[in-house]
């Protein structure tokens, strides 16, 4: 695929019935997954994408109403304030995301005691559920009796309301968000670095390359296709964040407006106010952001990423 | 090759992703319903409180009892993040809702534009009901003069104190008598005699049933008008209604309404930081289970504001699921479900106000520790909360305005105007 545009073709020849037979085993082990697909998220994503043309209510009556809800959606100022923090929130979370997960696993890759203790501490986050992690986080950023603020207070500062002030709630739960996903990133990106060959490392030792020459010259260039792989899982899942913020942020709270994020909007459309066809115009707009940010990502990889 | 495969599996990987976004909007049918086996009828009946099963258990016992020809199956779904409704829309949508269901007076005008819900009013009038549940009760469920639902509790509210802290500053408890000016009183004496760090005489979060519903109606104000096309927030008596409650953060009588959204104004209570607060009577079996305050805390009854009781009533009813394919037997359990026996057993549980008229006494004789009687003793001059078919979205809409008046960013005529414009134009659509 050098130069991008040549074909490669592969010649075609009759398969033989011994092949049709493995064709078909390998169908029949593949069909499970296959079939899960299908009913679980290939049929319903059409059926989102037939809704998105209709005025669906709570009852699933629908009415065929074309563009309007698209139309619509891109007069709402709510859809364009909820898209800007999403993106905020994506713009800030993936770097300083990749940027610790990298550097945790350059430091557990290290011959250090206790790798496996830490290890299991970074991934605890992970595998907590979202909801009891969002409300340990809102007691600890809480105004009045938050461990966070009894800290600063000791520590002779003043409190503040991290929650309920529009400025800084967004950030706050982009910290949070950040705990929970680096660990599940680092244990990825650990597992790119080990499978880096030592000859390398040793080569470059001999040649005089210190820590931080190899750590440049030959870590980061053979992890580029794991560190583009978090990269693409982790804007996707930036741009679906939703349990935290549900979780952590109320509707009266001041600061609600501005940690809305789209899938939220979503949310309450589809659920609380029943506008089904409206809201599943909102997510196809979030499928196509997604899914063009990820084109231009698979364009731009050849500059970076290195396969060999 | 390996190219090619490594693009398409991470494209496929992407599309994976992004479809299981979109795949919650589906709407799964889900399984229930019911059927005939066995020359017995088969019920079903869809609840949401973990709390109210074993009373609901005590009923369908009962019921089975005296008729021997049906079973019943209770199922329950949680109503915390919508998850009641969403199932209950989405099963209905597919003809396998329950038979006989849970629904509040916020969902009844549009699952009676979705049609699902069956038509009672011949089985009401035949029973004992219009005589003797309370007519506001019965009436929430009355839309076009068809009966919906049978009432099934209610909810009130009362004002709670905790003795402790009126003991420590040394002012006389609140009483059943006192008025909107006597509770701004005590709470101007308590905040005079010192109260420890962190604790406020009284909280007004920004809270519609249990806080400026109350004075906004007991003032004459309203909030939707009589043929639902227009809001009234910027009648001044609505306004007065809720500045009413903004003055008691503006004096620092109430923490802020932003501190408050952090901190529920139940919590403070059940912190013992606030030495008065409303609570609607559910939150009751929570206050009491509470051992940290369960002892030191006691209730009288919402103040009058302008010599007029004001109090909100809200409450649920039991509905039929119009596509039941026992739906005569659904509308029978129903209207059982009504009668003196069925609410005497939920009523002793303490749980919940039953609606009938005569069980109303059970909620207080349930737990005499407390005033509960301040909870039903003017239970006939409540106010309904207003309801329309985009209720759930016109009181988002209200706390998203009123919260910035609460905390002064607007000033409340400023945000009442923008929200009338608003909700005027949502209740238009």
């Amino acid at each position: 695929m050098t130069g991008g545009k040549v074909k490669t073709t592969v010649p075609k020849k009759k398969a033989t019935s011994r092949q049709k037979k493995d064709w078909f085993a390998a169908y029949v082990f593949i069909a499970p997954v296959t079939i899960g697909l299908l009913v679980f998220y290939i049929w319903p994503f059409i059926q989102n994408v037939w809704f998105s043309f209709n005025d669906v209510n709570k009852f699933n009556v629908s009415t065929f109403v074309g563009l309007q809800n698209y139309i619509e959606m891109f007069q709402d100022k709510e859809v364009w304030r909820t898209f800007g923090n999403t993106l905020k929130y994506v713009i800030i979370t993936v770097p300083v995301g990749l940027f610790l997960s990298i550097c945790i696993a350059a430091l557990m890759n290290s011959k250090i005691k206790g790798t496996s203790i830490y290890r299991t501490l970074y991934f605890l986050p992970s595998v907590t559920m979202a909801a009891a992690v969002s409300m340990v986080w809102k007691w600890i950023y809480n105004e009045k009796m938050g461990i966070l603020n009894s800290a600063i207070r000791a520590l002779g500062g003043e409190g503040h309301g991290w929650l309920t002030d529009p400025k800084t709630a967004l950030y706050c739960i982009m910290i949070v968000g950040l705990w929970m996903t680096v660990g599940y990133n680092m244990i990825i990106l650990l597992a790119g670095m080990q499978g880096i060959s030592k000859s390398y490392y040793e080569a470059a030792a001999i040649d005089g390359a210190g820590p931080f020459a190899q750590f440049f010259k030959i870590t980061i260039p053979m992890l580029s296709p794991t560190i583009f792989f978090v990269m693409i899982t982790s804007i996707i899942s930036g741009f679906q964040v939703f349990d935290v913020i549900y979780m952590m942020v109320g509707k009266t709270n001041p600061a609600y407006e501005s940690t809305q994020t789209v899938v939220m909007l979503f949310y309450r459309k589809a659920f609380d106010y029943g506008y089904k066809g409206y809201a599943a115009a909102i997510s196809i707009f979030i499928f196509a952001i997604i899914m063009l940010i990820t084109v231009f990502q698979l364009i731009g990889q050849k500059k970076w990423v290195n396969y060999d | 090759m390996k190219k090619n495969f490594k693009k398409l599996a991470a494209a496929g990987l992407v599309a994976v992703m992004s479809v299981s976004l979109l795949a919650g909007c589906g709407g799964s049918k889900e399984e229930g319903g019911s059927a005939s086996s066995g020359g017995k009828t088969e019920l079903t009946f869809g609840i949401w409180d973990e709390n109210q099963r074993p009373a609901m258990e005590a009923m369908v016992e009962a019921y089975e009892k005296e008729h021997e020809d049906v079973t019943i199956e209770i199922q329950l779904t949680p109503y915390k993040g919508g998850e009641y409704w969403t199932k209950l829309e989405a099963a209905a949508t597919g003809g396998k809702a329950p038979d006989v269901f849970w629904l509040n007076v916020l969902h009844l005008d549009s699952y009676v534009e979705g049609g699902i819900l069956a038509d009672l009013t011949d089985a009401v009038a035949a029973s004992d009901i219009n005589d003797s549940f309370p007519e506001a009760l019965v009436n929430n469920y009355v839309r076009d003069g068809v009966n919906y639902a049978v009432p099934k509790d209610f909810d009130t509210n009362a004002l709670w104190y905790n003795k402790e802290i009126f003991d420590k500053a040394n002012v006389e408890y609140p009483t059943d008598d006192m008025t909107y000016e006597d509770l701004l009183a005590k709470a101007e004496e308590l905040q005079a005699a010192g109260l420890d760090d962190g604790v406020y005489p009284f909280a007004c979060p920004v809270d519609f049933q249990t806080w400026y519903y109350q004075t906004v109606y007991a003032n004459g104000g309203y909030i939707l008008n009589e043929d639902k096309t227009e809001t009234g927030y910027t009648d001044p008596k609505t306004m007065e209604g809720i500045q009413c409650w903004i003055d008691f953060i503006d004096k620092g009588l109430s923490p802020s309404a932003a501190s408050l959204a952090e901190t529920s104004a139940d919590a403070m209570f059940e912190g013992n930081q606030l030495a008065m607060n409303f609570a609607g009577s559910y939150m009751v079996p929570e206050y009491a289970g509470n051992d940290a305050i369960a002892d030191k805390i006691d209730c009288v009854e919402i103040p009058t504001f302008n010599g007029v009781e004001d109090n909100c009533i809200n409450g649920l009813g039991y509905a039929v699921y119009e596509g039941s394919k026992n739906k005569d037997a659904a509308i029978e359990f129903a209207i059982w479900l009504g009668s003196a026996e069925a609410q005497k057993i939920q009523g002793e549980t303490g749980v919940v106000i039953s609606a009938r008229s005569d069980a109303q006494e059970y909620f207080a004789k349930a737990n005499e520790a407390y005033n509960l009687a301040a909870y039903t003793n003017h239970s006939e001059e409540a106010y309904p909360l207003p309801v329309c078919s985009v209720a759930a979205e016109l009181y988002d809409m209200e706390a998203n305005y009123l919260k910035q008046a609460y905390s002064g960013e607007l000033t409340l005529a400023d945000a009442c105007a923008q929200l009338k414009e608003e909700a005027d134009a949502l209740l238009a659509k």
